[in-house]
């Protein structure tokens, strides 16, 4: 019974993940042109790891994964702030969290606008005399992938404040009134009980914006800048999309599409890892 | 008086405020300029629209393109969220509350492939459904949309099973009630909160998402909402405006479900982390 | 939960499920039909007037139509032809699909990959529109419409290959150095008394305006356009022809030989000395010409239809027009730059070629090219065009540049991906200053090898081409 009621998902995840992953594999070694068949060994590797826009590519999909530290540090603080119930904090939790619910497209063609040259955040920048510091934030190569790292940001924000909030919402009382009673204050309750409460769900955040950085900040680049200026915001997901459908180079892109695997696989180990213990399904 | 302005409370008060500002400002932006002429905005990108106008949003209903990938949206949303749902529910009862050789190992695995990055996916999954004339088709996204869903779905469900109180089994097993009949008659009525917050979730993952529906639905008839709403950019390059009245409607429909549910937004999406 | 909400939900749902369903059986019938149409439309040799039985049937086309960004009011003058043709041909329905220029060209193969989509598309002339023919994703239009209806259009050239021409143009346009009299003026710089300035004059002009507090050019390259339209209008001129283009694309000769190169040095020299607008990363093509069109810039490159907006937004008197500047010594530095740019033609699928061609060739009637021209202001693709109708001085001078001696847009002259992957980026790398002329050019090479190693078969095309 129990095989019949799991059948339909396996059969799902089988052609969904199972069949592509294996193919992806296979395709890596065959001739890089739309006419396969021919087995090329590892040419397909050879070209993608002499290709400086693969490594300009991956590059940034490191340098996006520095932005997981302070993306986690001030949500963390937003949420410890929340928590104390400071007037109005509701209202700031939805309006935190409204980022994190609307389309990645809407969001980074709205902030197209608002970091061009002549957009709000340069134009507030010459208002208050700041005007040396306005830049084309989008359109200069050293600035396009700390501007684009900062859209993640402030859309992820909002998943982790609430995440982390969720988790305080579950501390015990007892632990906070007995530390008061000892006379800590409030870094200490910080340091010795919400941030220990939160570990797990902490690096749950952690391990899963990494992978984000890795593997699904498609459509941030994809909307905002579609990988220029002269490829200084491509990432991998944009390198394997360009070659497996503007250039039809399967074997190429299969290539590529295997290496994002075994990194973005790496993290997944540490996931189970963390969670391991989470996911037993015990005896009834 | 004294507690009301105390330096941290102001400090935080301020930090909370400008953070609440520069959140929201985006979605003020795009709404404010969606309702300038094209005229207005040039002259003044960033003061209000005096008067406010609706012809760009009338354009784009007009355009007739839009209520198009609207539509198509809503079919594929609607189609992938209701199968997912069903075969993750099977499944999740079948790991929660039977017991069977390679649940763990199950789990595990779909824990693993929630994260699965979907441009590894997008090339086999083209290559492979070309020949069978799925690429293009409402089907064929459906088809993937389902596959990418059912690790969350069904991790989710199986932990929210889990906490259903045992006793009702034990009782309903004395009663000789076979294993499907428990699962329609308690199982799901007692899970509507949990089904509501994975549809809200899943709907909402489905409705925003744009690499697949960029790749399997080029044919402009078919697209969904968020991959047309990439082409107005270079379509109207010099009618922002009308670019922003495009983004705004694509946002609007998740807005306003996220105003009205709140909680299920919240809940699912915490879900994954938070027992 | 409330009834009638539930009951609202289940009907979307099943609605959903059975459009999903439908969807994929619609698509699912279509490659299995395809297959034998195919080789029917390119052996038949085709007759003019479709038989008498055939004329009642009713036929339906699509039309994956794309000139609006090119020719504004395209879109709508297409829905006027549709129109037409309905009156002389009831039986056949043209639904007509606008592309975006984004997807035009992976939107077209996918459907080249099934062989299955539209029954006519639009692609750019030459490189793309070739590419599509080595896939034999094109039914040549030479097949279908005869050859004295061919003799009347314009740079056809373009989309010939093997003796046959394999897809229809529309109309010329050709790029112009559109500049600001005023601002002229005010700079005391006068305009060139012949149609072009030397690159010299060029730069010089350029540090007056600047010295006046003027920006000498304005532009947008954010997307890359720029880049490629100074490529296509400056960048060749050290060539004698395309064929010598095509020696670099199949590697005879590299990229990096100064005949494709050195005038990366020019640009790069031009943009330092502060000549550009400094928000020029920022805006898109036609943003930047909008800066022209506000009067924040003394010239910029612009289409006819550009300099005709242009023209209407400052007063037709305050704009001039001049050939790009002459910075080489080779044949192509005296050509043209007119190019269809768009090309229209017949997909090998359809399953009604002749009467696919039958309305491209109705696009061509002087009725309708007079109406192209009051829709859009740009000039048609036919020396059957009524050329009186083109008064203004700016516009006359830019069509007979485009309709007078040998014609080249170098862009199309190289394969999609080298013009994506080199053209595109390089632009970018001299106007963002985040490469030296010497990058710009170790690109187009790289990329060149790049895309010779991933397409042997295409090579060999491109290697008959550079006989």
């Amino acid at each position: 019974m129990p095989y019949l009621l799991v059948a339909p998902a396996v059969a799902f995840i089988v052609l969904i993940y199972g069949y592509p992953i294996v193919r992806v594999f296979i395709d890596s070694f065959l001739s890089p042109t739309a006419a396969r068949g021919t087995s090329v060994g590892l040419a397909n590797y050879g070209f993608v790891i002499d290709d400086p826009v693969f490594w300009k590519s991956a590059g940034n999909n490191v340098f996006l994964l520095f932005g997981v530290p302070i993306m986690t540090v001030v949500a963390l603080i937003v949420a410890v702030i929340l928590f104390d119930q400071i007037r109005g904090w509701r209202l700031y939790r939805t309006l935190v969290f409204t980022p994190y619910i609307l389309a990645i497209p809407v969001i980074g063609v709205t902030f197209v606008y608002l970091y061009g040259y002549n957009g709000i955040v340069n134009e507030i920048l010459r208002a208050i005399g700041l005007g040396g510091l306005a830049q084309d934030w989008l359109g200069d190569p050293h600035l396009v992938m700390p501007s684009i790292l900062s859209v993640i940001i402030y859309r992820e924000l909002g998943f982790g404040v609430m995440l982390f909030l969720a988790r305080m919402a579950s501390i015990r009382e007892e632990l906070y009134e007995a530390a008061m009673i000892d006379g800590a204050d409030w870094w200490a309750r910080l340091r010795y009980i919400t941030v220990p409460q939160l570990r797990t769900v902490i690096s749950f955040f952690v391990v899963i914006e990494l992978i984000t950085m890795l593997s699904w900040v498609f459509s941030y680049v994809y909307s905002m800048t579609g990988g220029g200026p002269a490829f200084a915001s491509s990432v991998l997901e944009l390198y394997i999309w360009k070659y497996a459908f503007a250039y039809r180079a399967i074997g190429i892109a299969s290539a590529v599409a295997v290496l994002l695997l075994v990194a973005t696989s790496v993290f997944i180990v540490v996931q189970l890892l963390i969670r391991g213990d989470e996911t037993d399904t015990g005896e009834e | 008086m004294r507690r009301f302005l105390s330096p941290s409370a102001l400090f935080k008060q301020v930090l909370m405020l400008s953070m609440a500002v520069a959140a929201i400002y985006p979605v003020y932006y795009m709404m404010e300029t969606s309702l300038k002429t094209r005229q207005a905005w040039t002259q003044d990108q960033f003061g209000l629209p005096l008067p406010p106008t609706l012809d760009n949003y009338a354009a784009l209903l007009e355009d007739g393109r839009i209520p198009i990938w609207f539509m198509n949206s809503v079919i594929v949303t609607t189609a992938s969220v209701v199968v997912a749902t069903i075969v993750s529910t099977l499944a999740a009862y079948a790991i929660a509350r039977l017991s069977f050789r390679g649940r763990t190992f199950l789990l595990r695995l779909l824990v693993a492939l929630m994260v699965i990055p979907p441009a590894v996916l997008i090339l086999p999954l083209f290559l492979g459904m070309q020949p069978l004339g799925l690429t293009n088709s409402y089907l064929g996204v459906v088809l993937i949309y389902v596959g990418m869903l059912i690790p969350f779905s069904v991790y989710m469900l199986s932990s929210f099973f889990r906490t259903l109180p045992g006793e009702l089994f034990e009782a309903a097993r004395i009663d000789g009630a076979s294993t499907l009949r428990m699962l329609w008659s308690i199982v799901v009525p007692l899970s509507g909160p949990g089904f509501v917050t994975l549809i809200v979730v899943n709907a909402m993952w489905v409705w925003n998402e744009l690499l697949i529906a960029l790749v399997f639905l080029q044919d402009d008839k078919r697209r969904t909402l968020m991959a047309g709403l990439t082409t107005l950019r270079s379509r109207f390059a010099v009618n922002e405006p009308l670019v922003m009245a495009g983004m705004f409607l694509g946002a609007l429909p998740i807005l306003l479900l996220f105003l009205f549910g709140q909680r299920y937004f919240v809940r699912g999406l915490v879900a994954g982390a938070v027992k | 939960m409330n009834r009638s909400l539930a009951r609202l939900g289940g009907l979307v749902v099943a609605s959903s499920l059975m459009l999903a369903a439908c969807g994929a059986a619609s698509s699912t019938t279509a490659p299995t039909t395809a297959p034998t149409t195919a080789t029917a439309a390119t052996t038949a040799p085709a007759a003019p007037t479709p038989a008498p039985s055939e004329a009642a049937k009713p036929v339906s086309l699509e039309f994956w139509y794309w000139a609006e960004s090119d020719a504004p009011g395209a879109d709508k003058w297409m829905a006027e032809t549709v129109a037409e043709y309905k009156k002389i041909k009831p039986n056949v329905t043209v639904n007509v699909v606008p592309q975006s220029a984004d997807t035009l060209i992976s939107a077209f193969q996918t459907a080249a990959a099934s062989k299955s989509g539209p029954d006519i598309a639009s692609q750019w002339a030459t490189g793309p529109v070739l590419s599509f023919v080595w896939s034999d994703s094109i039914a040549p239009i030479s097949d279908l419409v005869p050859a004295d209806e061919i003799s009347h259009w314009l740079n056809t050239n373009e989309n010939t290959y093997n003796g046959k021409v394999w897809a229809m143009p529309q109309y010329l346009l050709g790029i112009g150095l559109a500049y600001n009299k005023d601002l002229f003026a005010q700079a005391g710089v006068t305009p060139p008394t012949g149609d072009r300035w030397t690159w010299d004059e060029f730069m010089a002009a350029s540090a007056k305006l600047k010295a006046a507090g003027i920006t000498p050019f304005v532009g947008g390259d954010k997307n890359g356009y720029l880049g490629a339209w100074w490529f296509a209008n400056v960048g060749g001129q050290e060539l004698a022809s395309v064929q010598e283009l095509a020696k670099a694309v199949t590697g005879e000769v590299p990229f990096t030989d100064p005949k494709y190169a050195a005038w990366y040095t020019k640009l790069d020299e031009y943009v330092k000395a502060g000549y550009v607008n400094n928000d020029v990363m920022s805006l898109d093509l036609d943003q930047g010409v909008r800066l022209f069109s506000q009067g924040k810039g003394a010239m910029t490159f612009t289409s006819d239809g550009m300099l005709a907006t242009a023209m209407k937004d400052l007063g037709e008197a305050k704009v001039g027009v001049m050939r790009p500047p002459k910075l080489g010594t080779g044949a192509l530095a005296d050509a043209g730059n007119a190019t269809q740019s768009i090309s229209h033609f017949v997909t090998s699928w359809s399953p009604n070629p002749q009467e696919a061609a039958d309305f491209l060739q109705f696009m061509h009637t002087p009725d309708r090219l007079t109406a192209w021209y009051k829709a859009t202001g740009v000039v048609a693709a036919d020396d059957r065009f009524d050329s009186s109708l083109v008064t203004a001085p700016q516009l006359q001078s830019m069509a007979k540049a485009e309709t007078t001696g040998p014609q080249v847009w170098l862009e199309n002259w190289i394969p999609p991906q080298i013009d994506g992957d080199a053209d595109l980026p390089a632009g970018q790398m001299i106007f963002s200053g985040s490469g030296t002329p010497a990058d710009a050019a170790a690109l187009w090479e790289r990329t060149a090898t790049t895309w010779r190693s991933a397409h042997p078969d295409e090579l060999a095309n491109w290697q008959q081409l550079a006989k």
